[in-house]
């Protein structure tokens, strides 16, 4: 992840007023913050994260206002005047408030102290609404306002000043008032990264929560360790079979096993947060070559063109792009052959890209990873992810510039998966043709024949890794009845790997776990389901389920669900305590369970059972489960 | 990567296909109950077992040779193992909880005794005596991961739990590649799961990587847990140190991890908080430091923002230490605490039909199932009222015959379920199941209710981020590298309708100056599907 804001990234600005904007900081714009005024991104970009900056006044000679960097002690100042005051904190907290800051302590006046010089708080009694106490008009707000006033700091301690009963106040009610004056008012921000934290709790407490299954933080973690996902190993590609044009399906690479590692099946109904949040854990989701790359050409330019760089940057890149244009008409070559690299030092520099650069791969070269992927199956033909734009990945798109998710994510639908021979990209055999034919075609049909074949080739290969199965672990949040996930799925996972199902209400999962329950388990072992009789291990792993056992019951050990919640709480001397109010609605809910290789032939437990007649039917049982 | 490296990588990161020697599996005997073993190649004889290192648990007996190459996830079949003529005058099938006490030792011994990786060849073991199945009795055997490791681990301290641990790593930004101090090992647990959460491969040629900085005060606990990670095969990803961070700092051998991620689980992080600032504090309340001014080093990353957590169980802790974050600089300061609760999923039977099995609670389901036996009772006692009187006590009995006959059949129909369970012919099963309708473990309702006792408190997190220094000079490069003045258009607060069009602008530009060839082929493939 990226410390310095980059040009176009998307970030979240954070308000005064508690809400969060989040944009793609494009060069050479202004940002709207609102009633707290604009700020020039290039004000920003180029910075790091975590600052707060406030907007000064403009400058005479100025038509925009600088930022200043607010420190940390100035923040915190109002706190640190509480402390000493409290006298419960070193005597550096007071050199360290500003001048500027008004203190709810800072006045005897403002508290009540009885003649033992004990501080007695206000009854709520003498509380009165506070607009009647106010003696400024709106019209002198508004006139304050439009005047430079060191960014609003002058109308808060107006308004104080101006507020009648503000003796009258508790220091609690002070505070308050104060803090809402400051929310209002004050014209500072804090710009955050987009990450799976920030963008997750953006989504759900500002944007539509119901678009992202209302998972909260606390859920995203569970699913994640639960899961197991981690870094899955180094990338693995497939050696390119250097096909020819007029080779056919035969020549396509086939799936090996033994390189296949790190794998993790995703059933993801969140529009791409759950795959994102599993492609950090993996440490593909964010384009870390990417940047250093961009940056390393911003130095070349950003050094000679400075100035001018942002507004003609859009010159610069057709510059660079032209010669490829009418070069690759010229030569007639499919616009995928020819492709002189814009700069070719510039991707050459990193060496990861290198094999995709140099020789053309052809059209049966598979360009995922063998290790370390992310394999989504979808419900839909296409898969919605539209939220891993965020992160600079638009799965619909054809020609996508370097993404770290180009070769780990992989994605195919249910019929795919199932059926693939009903799937007519699966299934339809690619186009051949001799080379003297394709010189012969128009380059728009030959780049229709390359792209047929290419697709083609990362279907099956997608389609045949997945059907070889020993994928490291499952992880959902669908909306899709869970138990059918797991018939299909189960049988695809590698023993000992571990299932995470995240659901917002229980009753699903319930269902599920139900599907596993020790009488369920008991009755199939002891032979209670005719319908298994006589089938094999590899039968059983793939038994399609009935009503009695929708699932087979020996296919998961350790089932259970959780749930959690993080109650959050305000930290400030003499008055810490949980959050009044925070949100609601779904709780959510986590399933896990480990994927179990049970034994070929009958299995009789062992143990003490407490009911007496039970004993002595396993007395009776043994012999016929030891046969 | 490639599968010859396999080996050497922890079993927590890649366990591989099947189980192998010398490595850490899980046994899972029943659902909470895990039991952490390192498997060892029989050799011969050991510890009085002819079948090598053996297990032994309320479940049966489970030489290692039976557990070695299998599948991971793979069930487990108990073993006929002599446990009787070890020296201990006990009968086979008793032993199963005087034995369980046994296995950490005889697991720790095995390790000293076979270093040597042998061949998991039984035949090289002439010895060693081939394991016989059991009639009953099995486990399953589970690949190692942090989850497992953390309920399973042998305890020393606190541990940090899954729920904490989960959210923690998620907060604190722990991903492939990051760099995290932890101060306070303990047991591992969270050594284990960040470890996991920072692996992006193992460092070779100089290649930074992700790595776990850790430094624990006490003696013995840091000696356990140095054993721990070489045994599991992360000795290179974590970095033990042996220290007091209050007095000792986070650099390790003079130089600076380097940390983005910081996890504290200390009795007093605010004595620890001020080793990990940008520059030395101002503030720092003893003079030990002065001296070493001129030399003093951050350990966190300074072209990154550094993320911390720390876990205090008490609130006044947690007062203190974000009044220390609060003077060091730290922001967005944010407490929370961690609620998790497991359900446990149960068939609520409720009914005077059901049977008397254990959770079935024989009473009626609803009012009409009520209104019905009242009434089957009080018809009954008026027929009984108008019978003419033969007998002295005859009526009792009576009563409770026909109360019997009544239930017999239900009764017989149901338990005849579960109780012919194992018998060797399913007919009458399948018979009774179909005539009663519902099978017995697919009666009543579904209900979930959570543990008999759950933990409401584990420990307060404070989450914290230092952000980067930012100077007069950084500021003028950046000012000067992006200058303003050029702005054309204004983003963010407009209203949705606008913002929408104007990303879509936005896109179509940034794909424009991407590559015009993105675009043809944009359209070729429109063409293409138009007549394809």
């Amino acid at each position: 992840m990226h410390s310095v804001i980059r040009a176009n990234a998307w970030v979240a600005l954070k308000l005064p007023s508690g809400s969060t904007k989040v944009l793609q900081i494009t060069p050479n714009t202004t940002i709207s913050l609102g009633k707290y005024g604009t700020v020039s991104s290039n004000l920003i970009i180029g910075r790091p994260y975590h600052l707060t900056f406030e907007l000064q006044d403009k400058l005479p000679d100025e038509s925009f206002s600088r930022l200043r960097v607010v420190p940390s002690d100035e923040l915190h100042a109002e706190v640190f005047a509480e402390e000493a005051a409290a006298g419960c904190s070193t005597p550096a907290a007071a050199a360290a408030s500003n001048d500027a800051v008004i203190s709810a302590t800072e006045g005897e006046e403002f508290s009540l102290v009885d003649d033992k010089g004990n501080v007695i708080a206000r009854s709520n009694r003498e509380v009165i609404d506070e607009n009647a106490r106010q003696t400024l008009t709106q019209d002198e707000i508004e006139e304050l306002k439009r005047e430079g006033n060191n960014a609003g700091k002058d109308v808060i301690a107006k308004l104080l000043l101006s507020h009648t009963a503000l003796d009258q106040k508790t220091s609690f009610s002070l505070a308050k008032y104060k803090l809402l004056k400051t929310k209002k008012y004050i014209r500072r921000f804090q710009v955050l990264p987009i990450d799976v934290a920030n963008f997750a709790h953006w989504q759900l407490e500002e944007r539509d929560s119901s678009k992202i299954m209302d998972m909260r933080a606390e859920m995203i973690g569970l699913v994640g360790c639960w899961g197991n996902v981690h870094f899955g190993g180094d990338e693995v590609l497939l050696p390119d079979p250097k096909a020819s044009t007029a080779q056919g399906d035969d020549a396509c690479v086939s799936v090996d096993q033994d390189l296949l590692g790190g794998r993790w099946l995703v059933v993801d109904d969140t529009c791409g947060l759950l795959v994102a949040a599993i492609a950090e854990r993996m440490g593909v989701l964010y384009d870390v070559d990417g940047s250093e790359r961009e940056e390393n050409t911003e130095d070349q330019n950003g050094a000679t063109t400075g100035a001018e760089e942002g507004a003609t940057g859009a010159e610069h890149l057709d510059l660079q792009v032209r010669p490829s244009g009418p070069g690759a008409a010229e030569q007639g070559v499919d616009t995928e052959m020819a492709d002189p690299s814009p700069s070719p030092t510039k991707r050459q520099s990193d060496g990861k890209f290198k094999q995709q650069q140099k020789p053309r791969p052809s059209d049966f070269a598979i360009p995922y990873s063998q290790t370390n992927t992310i394999t989504v199956i979808h419900a839909t033909s296409q898969p919605n992810l539209s939220l891993l734009n965020y992160w600079g990945f638009d799965i619909t798109s054809p020609n996508h510039p370097p993404h770290p998710l180009l070769n780990h994510l992989l994605n195919l639908s249910w019929l795919q998966l199932l059926k693939p021979e009903l799937d007519t990209s699966y299934s339809t055999p690619p186009p051949s043709a001799s080379p003297e034919t394709l010189a012969s075609w128009k380059p728009s049909r030959r780049g229709n024949f390359h792209r047929k074949r290419r697709r083609y080739a990362r279907i099956r290969h997608i389609v045949d890794s997945t059907r070889a199965g020993n994928f490291s672990g499952l992880v959902c949040a669908s909306t899709m009845d869970p138990i059918s996930i797991l018939r299909h799925t189960l049988p695809l996972l590698a023993g000992g790997a571990p299932v995470a199902i995240y659901s917002p209400t229980v009753e699903s999962l319930a269902a599920v776990a139900d599907c596993f329950s020790v009488p369920r388990r008991t009755a199939w072992v002891s032979g209670g389901e005719p319908e298994i009789e006589g089938l094999s291990g590899e039968e059983l792993e793939r038994w399609q389920g009935n009503e009695r056992f929708p699932l087979n019951p020996t296919l998961l050990q350790g089932v259970s669900i959780q749930t959690s919640r993080a109650r959050k709480w305000q930290v400030l001397p003499g008055r810490t305590h949980p959050l009044m109010t925070e949100r609601g609605g779904a709780d959510g809910y986590v399933f896990t369970a480990w994927r179990a290789k049970p034994a070929e032939g009958k299995v009789a437990a062992k143990g003490k059972f407490k009911r007496r007649k039970v004993e002595v039917d396993s007395e009776a049982t043994t012999p016929a489960a030891a046969a | 990567m490639a599968p010859s490296t396999r080996t050497t990588i922890s079993p927590f990161l890649d366990p591989g296909p099947r189980t192998i020697p010398n490595s850490l599996a899980i046994l899972q005997l029943s659902r909470d109950n895990l039991q952490p073993v390192y498997l060892q190649t029989p050799t011969g004889k050991h510890d009085g077992y002819a079948e090598g290192a053996v297990v032994n648990t309320r479940y049966g007996s489970f030489p290692h040779s039976t557990m070695l190459g299998v599948p991971w996830g793979s069930q487990i079949r108990a073993s006929k193992v002599d446990t009787g003529s070890r020296g201990r005058k006990r009968k086979r099938g008793t032993d199963d909880d005087a034995c369980r006490d046994a296995t950490p030792a005889a697991a720790a011994s095995e390790k000293d005794n076979d270093d040597s990786a042998a061949p998991v060849n039984e035949d090289s073991a002439a010895a060693v005596k081939e394991a016989v199945a059991d009639s009953s009795g099995f486990i399953h055997i589970l690949p190692p991961t942090p989850e497992l490791w953390t309920s399973s681990l042998p305890h020393r301290t606190q541990v940090v739990y899954t729920p904490d641990y989960s959210y923690i790593l998620h907060r604190i930004r722990a991903r492939p590649g990051s760099v995290l101090i932890e101060a306070g090992a303990g047991s591992g647990s969270f050594t284990h799961a960040s470890l996991r959460a920072v692996y992006n491969g193992y460092p070779s040629d100089g290649q930074p990587k992700g790595k776990v900085f850790s430094f624990e005060f006490h003696e013995q606990r840091y000696h356990k847990m140095k054993q721990e990670l070489l045994d599991h095969g992360v000795g290179d990803l974590v970095q033990l140190t042996h220290r007091d961070v209050y007095n000792g700092g986070f650099l390790v051998d003079g130089k600076s991890p380097e940390a983005e991620a910081i996890f504290l689980d200390l009795p007093a992080p605010w004595e620890a908080l001020r080793h990990l600032s940008r520059r030395q504090p101002q503030t720092a309340n003893d003079s030990t430091t002065e001296g070493k001014q001129t030399e003093w080093v951050s350990p966190l990353n300074p072209k990154k923002s550094a993320y911390i957590c720390t876990f205090s169980p008490c609130i006044e802790q947690v007062t203190r230490t974000v009044s220390a974050m609060r003077r060091l600089g730290w922001v967005d300061i944010d407490m929370v605490e961690i609620a998790n609760r497991k359900l446990h999923t149960s068939r609520e039977r409720v009914g005077l039909n059901l049977n008397f099995d254990r959770g079935v609670n024989n009473s009626a389901r609803d009012v009409e199932e009520a209104l019905t036996r009242l009434a089957e009772i009080e018809t009954r006692f008026r027929e009984h009222a108008a019978k003419p009187k033969t007998g002295g006590g005859g009526d009792d009995d009576e009563d409770m015959d026909s109360g019997d006959d009544e239930e017999a059949p239900r009764r017989s129909g149901k338990t005849g379920g579960t109780r012919n369970g194992g018998a060797p012919a399913p007919e009458p099963l399948a018979s009774s199941s179909s005539s009663s309708g519902t099978p017995p473990w697919m009666e009543g309702r579904l209900i979930t209710r959570g543990e008999p006792e759950i933990k409401t408190h584990t420990s307060y997190l404070v989450f914290a981020v230092l952000p980067q220094e930012w100077t007069d000079a950084d500021e003028a490069a950046a000012a000067a590298k992006y200058p303003v003045g050029g702005e054309q258009v204004v983003i963010g607060a407009l209203d949705k309708a606008t913002r929408k069009k104007e990303r879509r602008e936005q896109l179509q530009k940034l794909k424009l100056e991407g590559s015009r060839k993105a675009r043809r082929k944009e359209r070729d493939a429109k063409m293409g599907e138009a007549s394809g």
